[in-house]
């Protein structure tokens, strides 16, 4: 089994890549492989908790409680999440707070890695 | 290298994938990508397929676009999420999103 890290910059909502990230590394996980996700960028808004789940509308926070709970590590960047006004306290629960040397460390020890950048 | 690139763009300039020279190369067609799998234009598909690559397209985008794998061209295979892991661990060692 390997490592996967996964940096996405595109929000959760008006992107796709997001979507995309969270699906593959849902995928990951269920084969064995361990999954490292940072979010930076605009993807750095999605860890707020409390997320409405509109019909036919971009629900991130459900299926990120879920991979957490089957192992996935996830980090936002914390000065991007800042930034855009969430602060610790608003985040969901078991999401990392760090900064670009999380991901970096991340990367140096994994086998693959995918940085899916913004808009 | 045996480079995976993941296509998620419908229009790509070429060039840049052109310029790679990888001994391997794969093209993985997600997002508005897979019209390049699916889509002609002019009676001709997309140029993409005409790199040397192996082309793999989500199948999942596919038909999220109305399409499905009676519309893909012959020369790429669909795969679902679990199979685009094992690309990712099993056939190329570097991966770009386009």
């Amino acid at each position: 089994m390997g490592t996967l890290s996964i940096g996405i910059f595109s929000a959760l909502v008006g992107s796709m890549n997001y979507d995309f990230a969270l699906k593959l590394a849902d995928a990951a996980l269920q084969k064995g492989h361990k999954v490292n996700l940072w979010f930076s960028g605009n993807a750095s808004g999605s860890p707020k908790k409390n997320q409405k789940h509109l019909k036919d509308y971009s629900h991130g926070e459900t299926p990120l409680r879920k991979l957490i709970e089957k192992g996935l590590e996830v980090c936002t960047c914390e000065a991007c999440s800042l930034a855009r006004g969430i602060q610790k306290p608003d985040s969901i629960e078991g999401v990392q707070w760090n900064a670009m040397h999380w991901y970096l460390a991340k990367i140096h020890g994994s086998d693959r890695v995918l940085h899916i950048g913004g808009e | 290298m045996k480079l995976g690139v993941f296509l998620s763009e419908y229009r790509t300039d070429t060039g840049i994938i052109e310029r790679l020279s990888p001994e391997k190369l794969g093209i993985i067609l997600v997002g508005n990508g897979v019209y390049h799998a699916a889509i002609k234009e002019k009676g001709q598909p997309s140029p993409v397929l005409n790199l040397k690559a192996d082309f793999y397209v989500l199948k999942e985008d596919l038909e999220t676009r109305g399409l499905n794998t009676s519309n893909l061209d012959s020369r790429v295979k669909p795969v679902n999420y679990g199979d685009v892991v094992d690309l990712i661990f099993n056939e190329y060692e570097k991966l770009i999103w386009m």
